[in-house]
């Protein structure tokens, strides 16, 4: 670096030949683990529950929860996560670990070359520039990649700048258009469960805590290993590509069947949870504790071999103590993506919904052209329920809707006020249905049909029947989730809870006051524990 | 009578698809009472000769005798000090210097005056509880030097010490380093040192050895025959002429090596 300040190279010259081409290693081993954050949150982002009812965009991720989520089936599931595991396997071979191996090449070479001869010349050519007199021989293929990364972070520059302005300006928009009344603001603090926040906070904490001392165990056993002798190497690193790139959250519904067998329900949910945080968090520190242990100074381990430091005291004495700060730059990384998972963690959905329109999809089968038939609404395993509301959505192309009719769910129990909503068969929806039951704190439990919906088929093609703005309350006017959900008490299912649901559970100034927690838990634990521990093992760094 | 044997030591690396030779058929050897400098172009295998002799590597053919007795593997009667110190940075410099006792198992309380009159020894009473990030080059040498002496070894093996210090410095220290040498109370009397300054060779060793770069092999030898202390003779012709048999025998390699190439 500082030959490089000593031929005049500054400012953005500075960026692009000496910052940029060293941590060209680090930027594609960041934008591997980028990448399968991606493929884990994308279950998560396909797949929302929102206001009570499910969104989902069509994708692989929403396709592989609903596999495991709502149909519940195993087989589906296993065999979408082995697609999903050899897209990213594959992802990461053609992309990632050969830009690595250009990256790193004279440490290992690359075991694949495609279309690189003709571009090679360029890139000696370039780095015979680049060097102007520099001892240290910088391998062309790593000006390649930077050349190739250089493209690319110019790109992104201009994307996350465009990115940044629509978010400022949706950012001004949204508060300009509502602020929120003063009801708003005193829902948010009047939650029955606002009192627990401390409870939560402690309990979100201790969970991460726990997964935290256990990745950080393991990673440190795993990664000493791999990096030491070749042949754990050979076990440790495929687990790793397969281990980081599984969207864990997709297999939340098996493990809490696995575990709730053998711990029982609650305590079963608490360790489903851990485990999809270890397995979450496991990784950044494996992948820093991995190269932190291969770039300890070739001095440093000579002198732990001349003195006979061996095993244990090795590993206490040398080891540990070099690979320190990258043990801290691990932690970071996986406090925060243990913060992003823990949020789904405490607080999934799962299982069938428990209201949806019964049959789903009409298909040829079920009705011919012409043919009258009757769609009804059903709930599946609810507690308490009182009253309830939904609009259906339709093909007013294929179907139209002729009359809407009470189901006797609600109504076997006591007497009910029910409105069959406006039949509107050009855009094809109808809506609100509603009913309640009159007697207060009165409930119906179980399964059964809420109403029956009476169609004429027009066109010969299939129609989805779906509903929306779904909402049910139980006796004491909480709400019924739309579909089944693992909660664990937490801050973080505390946040979904207020995000998703809709008020007064769900309420914008408690999320933002929520979040705001979070922000400040992190902040503090950047500044009082990592800063603190980063500046004291700044001292540790071997000077070469 | 020899100390120390290095015989028909030989030893490459395997770089990519190529093989080079680092070290081809060397063999020399090292009195005891003696101290002896090797001197070479860089690249001429002696650091990775002094890290066979003191046991890190492994030569490919040949073998290291120690009073006789074929060595292979790291021994606290033959220690080294390195050329960046080989500190470790998380500890201070007691505990540095303690690390080889505990591995010998010694008890605490010893371990600690041991390392305590090792570091007053050397002129570092009052730093023993500083981290080495704090202590400057010359100081970090001496608690090196320290750490290699409380082992009580006979042969002290030095890799280029002070070509990383200020010229003031590396003076002070070679006064110290020469003394640890003569003094008769040390068991430590036997160096090999590794230099690439040929004037600090001549000033030090009772005998320079000279080595060629590519494959490195034994090119010459020339024996100091000045008496100490040699501070006195620093100006003296008869110090020059054994600098200039020194460099002679370096440029004639040289040459060869690169009408060779």
């Amino acid at each position: 670096m500082e030959s490089a300040k000593s031929f005049g190279l500054t400012g953005f010259k500075y960026t692009r030949h000496v910052i940029i081409p060293a941590i060209v290693p680090a930027l594609i081993s960041g934008a591997t683990l980028a990448w399968c954050d991606g493929w884990f949150f994308m279950i998560a982002a396909e797949y929302v529950e929102y206001m009570g009812s499910t969104y989902s965009v069509p994708g692989l991720g929403s396709y592989l929860a609903k596999a495991a989520y709502v149909y519940n089936d195993l087989n589906l599931s296993i065999i979408l996560l082995v697609l999903i595991t050899g897209i990213v396997l594959y992802l990461n071979f053609l992309t990632w670990h050969r830009l690595m191996e250009r990256a790193s090449a004279g440490t290992y070479k690359p075991t694949i070359r495609i279309g690189l001869s003709g571009v090679g010349k360029l890139g000696t050519v370039g780095s015979r520039f680049l060097h102007l007199g520099d001892h240290i021989h910088r391998p062309k293929s790593l000006i390649l990649a930077s050349k190739w990364l250089k493209r690319y972070t110019r790109l992104e520059k201009a994307i996350a700048i465009a990115l940044s302005l629509v978010a400022v300006f949706s950012i001004i928009y949204f508060i300009a258009g509502r602020i929120p009344s003063v009801e708003v603001f005193q829902q948010a603090f009047a939650d029955t469960e606002f009192a627990n926040l401390p409870l939560y906070t402690a309990l979100t904490l201790g969970r991460l805590a726990v997964a935290y001392v256990i990745s950080l165990g393991i990673a440190l056993g795993m990664g000493v290993l791999a990096a030491e002798h070749k042949r754990f190497a050979a076990i440790f690193y495929p687990i790793y590509d397969i281990g980081q790139a599984v969207p864990i959250l997709a297999l939340f519904p098996i493990f809490y069947i696995a575990f709730s067998r053998v711990f029982g329900g609650t305590l079963g949910l608490e360790v489903t949870a851990i485990v999809v945080l270890v397995l979450d968090m496991i990784w950044y520190m494996f992948l820093n504790v991995v190269s932190a242990v291969k770039n300890i100074p070739s001095e440093i381990k000579e002198v732990g071999h001349l003195f006979g430091l061996k095993r244990l005291k090795r590993i206490t004495h040398l080891v540990i103590p070099a690979i320190l700060p990258a043990i801290v730059t691990g932690s970071i990384l996986s406090w925060g993506t243990g913060w992003n998972t823990i949020i789904f963690a405490e607080y999934m959905p799962y299982g069938k919904p428990t209201i949806y329109p019964n049959p789903a999809v009409i298909n040829q089968t079920y009705a011919a052209v012409g043919q009258n038939f009757t769609v009804s609404i059903d709930v599946f395993d609810v507690v308490s329920l009182h009253s309830w509301q939904t609009s259906v959505i339709f093909d007013a192309h294929v179907l139209q809707c002729n009359m809407v009719s009470e189901g006797e769910f609600l109504s076997s129990i006591g007497t009910t006020l029910w409105n069959s909503g406006q039949i509107n068969n050009t855009s094809g929806y109808i809506g609100p249905i509603n009913s309640t039951l009159l007697k207060n704190g009165l409930g119906a439990n179980g399964s059964g049909h809420l109403a029956y919906i009476y169609f004429t088929k027009i066109a010969p093609v299939d129609s989805e029947i779906n509903l929306e703005e779904t909402k049910m309350l139980d006796a004491t006017e909480d709400i019924i989730p739309s579909s089944k959900v693992y909660s664990l008490p937490g801050l973080g299912s505390y946040l979904d809870k207020t995000g998703y649901l809709p008020p007064p559970k769900g309420n914008p100034v408690r999320l933002i006051f929520l979040l705001g927690v979070v922000a400040t838990i992190v902040l503090l634990m950047e500044g009082l524990v990592w800063r603190r521990l980063l500046r004291k093992f700044e001292k540790y760094r071997v000077e070469v | 009578m020899a100390v120390l044997e290095v015989k028909n030591v030989t030893k490459s690396f395997q770089l990519e698809k190529s093989k080079i030779s680092v070290l081809e058929d060397v063999s020399f050897s090292v009195d005891s009472d003696e101290f002896v400098c090797l001197v070479g172009p860089s690249g001429c295998g002696k650091s990775t000769l002094l890290r066979i002799i003191a046991g890190l590597e492994k030569p490919d053919s040949g073998e290291i005798l120690f009073h006789g007795q074929p060595q292979t593997s790291p021994t606290r009667k033959i220690t080294m000090i390195f050329q960046m110190f080989g500190l470790l940075p998380w500890k201070t410099a007691q505990e540095n210097v303690e690390v080889p006792l505990e591995v010998l198992g010694m008890k605490k309380e010893s371990r600690e005056e041991i390392a305590k009159s090792h570091l007053r020894m050397v002129g570092l009473e009052g730093f023993e509880n500083t981290y080495p990030h704090d202590l400057s080059g010359g100081k970090k040498q001496r608690v090196g030097i320290a750490r290699a002496l409380a082992l009580q070894p006979e042969v002290l093996l030095r890799d280029e010490p002070f070509s990383s210090l200020d010229e003031l410095t590396a003076k002070t220290l070679r006064t110290l380093v020469l003394e640890i040498w003569r003094d008769p109370s040390l068991p430590t009397n036997t160096f090999l040192m590794v230099s690439h300054n040929v004037e600090e060779a001549v000033y030090l060793a009772d005998r320079v050895i000279i080595m060629s770069s590519r494959p490195g092999k034994v090119v010459g030898e020339v024996k100091v025959d000045l008496p100490r202390p040699r501070t006195q003779y620093l100006r003296d012709p008869k110090y020059f002429k054994r600098v200039d048999e020194v460099i002679a025998i370096l440029e004639k390699n040289k040459h060869e090596v690169e009408a060779k190439s």
